[in-house]
C-alpha cells in the first residue's frame, strides 16, 4: 500500500475566504518517507493548504489523500495515519505537559501503558520535565512548540505534518527537532513541513515546493528546485523579492 | 547612525477620548462586515432594546404624564437605583461587559492611565444598552418638566446623563476587579466566596422590596425613597423632582456625590486595568506539586473521575472537568449557577413563610408556594444550568483543532462533555432540591423536586448540545472571563432564549404532572423526572452527535477568534 500511494496527496485544492483567494488548485504528491519543505512568503497559503490537508479546513474545492485514503469521505483511517501540528492554533493549555501528551495520547486510542511509557520518554528527551506541573498556558512560545510536537508524535503516526515547527525554538532544541525528525524520517516515516529557515530547509529536505499567492511556483527534489544555487536566490526570484534601496524609511536613520 | 533614544515629543499629537470611540465604531463595524446574519441579529436586538426602553420611558414619565407628584420621588428613587443595582451585578452574573476594545492592547502604547481610562470608558458609553437605558430614564425628565417646568428638566436631564455614567463606571469597576481576583488563584475562591454574598444579598433584598410593597404606608415608602435618594444610588436620578418640588438646594449637592462616585469608580476601575493589561491570559502560576506520582495518564485522571476507563471517553472527560474548575471563565459560570440557583427558588417560593406581612394584598403570586410553583422555580434552575453549555465549544476556542485532528466522533464527544459538566451540576442540582425543600417547609417535595431538575436538565443537555454545534461563536481570548464580543452579545442573548424557550416547553410535562397527579406525583415525581431527563441528555448526544460528524471543521472555524 505503501509503495502505490504518495504518503500525501493533494488535488486542486482551493479556498477562497470572503471572495478573496487564499489557495488557487494546489496539486502536491509527497513520497512516502521524503522529508519535504513547503516554503512561502507570508500570506501565500501554507497554512491554509496545509489545514485543508489534515482535515481542519474544509476546502471549497478538491482534496486530499493521506497513504491513499481520502481526508475528506474517510476521515477515520485518514487521521489516523496523521500526526498534525497546526499553526496559530491553541492547545489544550489549561493543562500541564504531562496531562495534555496523555490527552492526546488517549485520545487516539493508545495502550495507558504505552502512552504513560512513551509521553515520559518524550517529555525527558524535550527537556520538558522540569516543567513539571507547570500549565503549558504558562509555557514560553517554544516550550509549547516543543509539547505540540510531542503531542503530533505521541501516537507514531505515518506521516507528519508540522507548520513552522522550528519558529521560536532555541538552537539547541532546533537541532533536537531535527534530528528527532530525522530519525523518524529514516525510520519510514514522512514529514511535511512549511518553514521560514532556509538553512533547515536546506539541510534537511529531500524535496521542496514554494507556494506563492496561493499557487505552487516550483516543486520537486531539492537539487531540481535549487540547481547550482542557493535555496534562498531561488526563493527570493520565485517570490519577487524587493531589496530596499536606502531612499525609502529614511527617518529609521536619524 | 545611532538612534537617538529620547526622540522629539514635538509632533505627537494628543490621543483624546474620540480616538477611542471611533476605534470601537470601527472594530464592531469590522466585526459585522460579510456577516450578514450579524447585521440582523444586532438590529433584531436593538429594536428589542428600543422596545423596552420605549415602554420604561412612559413607565417612568407616568407621574408627570398622570399630574400625581405623590409618587414622582418614589419612582425615580427606585427604577434608578434598581438601574444602577442592575448595572453593577448583571454583568456579572449573566451578560459580561462589551470588550471590544481589549484593554490588554493598548499595554504597549504610550497612553497614560488617565488617557486610557477616560477613552476606554468612552468607549463603553457607545453601546446598545447604554443608548436604551438613557432613552427609558429620560421618562424622569418628562415628570421633573411637568412638575417644574424647563428649569427642573434641564436639571433632571443633567441627572440623568451622570446617573448613566455611573452606571457605566459602576460596571466596569466591578467586572474589572472581579476579573483580577479571578485572575490570581490565591483569591479566586475568595472572590467566588464575595460574589455568592453579594448575590445572596440581593434576595433578602427582594424581600424588604415585597414586604415594602405590600405594605401599603406611601408615606413611609417615600421616607426610603428619599435616603435612597442620598445615596450614589438615588442621588443622579431624583435631583430633577427635587428642583420641581422645591428643593432647589439639594441638587447640586447630589450631583456632586454623583460626581465623587464616578471618579472614584473609574479610579478603582483603573487599577484593576493595570493589571488587566499586564497579566496575560494566564491563570497565574501554577502551585508547585512536587512528588508527582504515576504516570501521565494518572495524572490527566481527577481523583473524582479516577474510576473511568483509561481510554478516549475517560480522557476527555477528565480534560473537560479539569477545565470546568481551571478555565476562568468556565469557573464564573458555575458560580453563576450555584448562587442563582439557590436564591432564586428561595425568592420565588419564600413568600408562604413567615413572610407575609400582609396577606389580603394583592403580592400574593409569591404567596404560599404550591408543588406547581416549586416545579416551575426547580424548571427555571435546570434551565439555567443547561443553557451553560449553550457555547461549550466556545469555550475551547481553537484549541478544539485537537479533537478534530484527532477525528473524535460526535457522539462520544458530547456524550463526554455532559458527562463532566454533570459532575459539577448534578450535586449542586441535589443541593438545591434539599436547601429549597427545607426552606419552605416540605420535606416530601424532595423527591419530585429532584425530579424536575433532573428533567429540565437533561432536557436542556439535549437542546443545547444542537445550539452549541450549529450556534457556536468565538469568545474573546482575553484574561476577563466577564468579555464578550459586542456582535456575540446580541447572538448570546438570542440563542440563550431560544434555547431556554425550547427547554421550558420539553418540560413543561413535569410541571403540568405536578399540577395534574396530586399525591402520586410526590413518589413518583423523581423516577419519572429522572429517567426522562437521562433520556433525554443521551437522545440530545445521539442525535447531535451525527451533526457535529459532518460539521466538525465549520465548528472550529466557528469558535476560532478572528485575530
Ligand atoms: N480565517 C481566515 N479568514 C480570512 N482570511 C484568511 C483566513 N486565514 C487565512 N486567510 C488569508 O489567506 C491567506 C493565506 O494565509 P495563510 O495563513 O495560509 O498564509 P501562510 O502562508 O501560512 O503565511 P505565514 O507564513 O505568515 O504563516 C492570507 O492572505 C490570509 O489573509
Ligand atoms: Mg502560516
Amino acid at each position: 500500500m505503501t509503495g502505490e500511494h504518495p504518503a500525501l496527496a493533494l488535488r486542486g485544492l482551493a479556498k477562497s475566504f470572503d471572495g478573496k483567494v487564499a489557495v488557487a488548485g494546489v496539486d502536491l504528491d509527497v513520497p512516502a518517507g521524503s522529508f519535504y519543505g513547503l516554503l512561502g512568503p507570508n500570506g501565500a497559503g501554507k497554512t491554509t493548504t496545509l489545514s485543508m490537508a489534515v482535515g481542519l479546513l474544509r476546502p471549497d474545492a478538491g482534496g486530499a489523500w493521506v497513504l491513499g485514503h481520502d481526508v475528506w469521505a474517510d476521515p477515520v483511517t485518514a487521521k489516523q495515519l496523521l500526526g498534525v501540528m497546526p499553526d496559530g492554533v491553541r492547545l489544550f493549555d489549561r493543562l500541564s505537559g504531562a496531562e495534555l501528551l496523555a490527552y492526546h495520547g488517549l485520545l487516539r486510542g493508545m495502550d495507558p501503558a504505552v502512552v504513560d511509557q512513551r509521553a515520559a520518554e518524550l517529555l525527558d528527551v524535550l527537556a520538558l520535565a522540569d516543567a513539571g506541573r507547570t500549565l503549558v498556558v504558562d509555557y514560553s512560545a517554544g516550550m509549547k512548540k516543543k509539547i505540540g510536537l510531542a503531542c503530533a508524535l505521541l501516537h507514531g503516526p505515518r506521516v507528519l505534518v508540522l507548520d513552522e515547527p522550528f519558529e521560536a525554538v532555541d538552537p539547541v532544541s532546533a537541532a533536537l527537532i531535527r534530528d528527532i525528525l530525522k530519525r523518524y524520517v529514516a525510520g519510514g516515516g514522512t514529514v511535511v513541513f512549511s518553514s521560514h529557515v532556509m538553512e533547515v530547509v536546506q539541510r534537511l529536505c529531500s524535496h521542496v515546493a514554494i507556494l506563492a499567492g496561493g499557487t505552487i511556483k516550483r516543486v520537486g527534489t531539492l537539487e531540481q528546485v535549487r540547481g547550482d544555487r542557493s535555496l534562498e536566490d531561488v526563493f527570493v526570484e520565485v517570490v519577487g523579492g524587493r531589496t530596499a534601496t536606502g531612499e525609502e524609511l529614511a527617518w529609521l536613520s536619524r | 547612525m545611532a538612534v537617538p533614544v529620547t526622540a522629539p515629543a514635538s509632533q505627537v499629537r494628543p490621543v483624546s477620548a474620540r480616538h477611542f470611540v471611533k476605534l470601537k465604531l470601527r472594530v464592531m463595524g469590522n466585526n459585522f462586515r460579510g456577516q450578514g446574519w450579524r447585521v440582523a441579529l444586532f438590529l433584531v436586538g436593538s429594536l428589542i432594546g428600543l422596545w423596552f426602553a420605549v415602554g420604561a420611558f412612559f413607565g417612568l414619565a407616568a407621574p408627570g404624564l398622570a399630574g400625581d407628584d405623590r409618587y414622582a420621588l418614589l419612582v425615580a428613587a427606585f427604577a434608578g437605583g434598581l438601574t444602577v443595582l442592575g448595572w453593577l451585578l448583571l454583568p456579572l452574573v449573566f451578560f459580561g461587559v462589551d470588550e471590544t476594545l481589549d484593554p490588554a492592547r493598548f499595554a504597549l502604547l504610550p497612553l497614560s492611565r488617565r488617557t486610557l481610562v477616560t477613552g476606554l470608558f468612552a468607549a463603553a458609553l457607545v453601546s446598545v444598552p447604554t443608548v436604551a437605558v438613557l432613552l427609558a430614564l429620560s421618562g424622569l425628565v418628562v415628570t421633573a418638566g411637568v412638575f417644574g417646568g424647563w428649569s427642573a428638566a434641564l436639571v433632571s436631564a443633567v441627572g440623568v446623563v451622570c446617573g448613566l455614567l455611573l452606571c457605566v463606571a459602576g460596571a466596569r469597576a466591578v467586572t474589572g476587579a472581579f476579573a483580577s481576583m479571578l485572575r490570581s488563584r490565591r483569591v479566586r475562591d475568595l472572590a467566588a466566596v464575595l460574589l455568592a454574598v453579594l448575590a445572596a444579598s440581593l434576595g433578602p433584598l427582594q424581600l424588604a422590596g415585597v414586604a415594602a410593597i405590600q405594605d401599603t404606608d406611601w408615606d413611609r415608602l417615600t421616607g426610603v425613597a428619599s435616603v435612597i435618594g442620598w445615596t450614589p444610588l438615588g442621588a443622579p436620578w431624583t435631583v430633577g423632582i427635587d428642583v420641581a418640588q422645591g428643593r432647589a438646594w439639594a441638587a447640586p449637592v447630589k450631583l456632586l456625590i454623583t460626581l465623587v462616585t464616578i471618579v472614584a469608580l473609574l479610579a478603582w476601575w483603573s487599577r484593576s486595568l493595570e493589571s488587566a493589561m499586564v497579566g496575560a491570559a494566564s491563570a497565574g502560576p501554577t502551585r508547585a506539586r512536587p512528588g508527582v506520582t504515576g504516570g501521565v495518564v494518572a495524572q490527566l485522571f481527577p481523583r473524582a473521575v479516577g474510576r473511568l476507563r483509561r481510554d478516549r471517553f475517560g480522557a476527555l472527560v477528565s480534560r473537560e472537568a479539569r477545565y470546568w474548575w481551571r478555565d476562568a471563565r468556565r469557573r464564573a459560570n458555575l458560580i453563576t449557577i450555584a448562587v442563582v440557583g439557590l436564591f432564586v427558588p428561595v425568592m420565588v417560593n419564600f413568600g408562604g413563610q413567615g413572610f407575609t406581612i400582609d396577606s389580603d394584598q394583592g403580592f400574593s403570586a409569591a404567596g404560599d408556594s404550591s408543588p406547581v410553583l416549586v416545579s416551575l422555580s426547580m424548571l427555571f434552575v435546570g434551565l439555567l444550568a443547561a443553557v451553560t453549555l449553550a457555547n461549550q465549544f466556545g469555550f475551547d476556542g481553537s484549541a478544539y483543532a485537537a479533537n478534530v485532528v484527532a477525528g473524535v466522533p460526535g457522539r462520544l464527544e458530547l456524550r463526554a462533555r455532559i458527562t463532566a459538566f454533570s459532575l459539577y451540576v448534578l450535586p449542586m442540582l441535589a443541593v438545591v432540591a434539599v436547601v429549597i425543600a427545607l426552606v419552605i417547609g416540605e420535606p416530601t417535595w424532595i423527591g419530585f423536586m429532584a425530579g424536575a431538575l433532573v428533567a429540565t436538565y437533561g432536557a436542556g443537555l439535549a437542546v443545547n448540545s444542537f445550539v452549541s454545534v450549529l450556534g457556536a461563536y468565538s469568545l474573546p481570548e482575553t484574561s476577563n472571563p466577564f468579555a464578550m464580543n459586542s456582535g456575540a452579545g446580541v447572538v448570546k442573548g438570542m440563542l440563550t432564549l431560544l434555547a431556554m424557550a425550547a427547554t421550558g416547553a420539553l418540560a413543561a410535562p413535569m410541571v403540568l404532572a405536578a399540577a395534574l397527579l396530586g399525591d402520586t406525583w410526590l413518589w413518583l415525581g423523581l423516577p419519572l423526572g429522572v429517567a426522562y431527563g437521562v433520556g433525554a441528555a443521551l437522545l440530545g448526544a445521539y442525535l447531535a452527535g451525527d451533526v457535529l460528524d459532518r460539521r466538525q471543521p465549520e465548528l472550529l472555524a466557528l469558535v476560532t477568534p478572528r485575530r
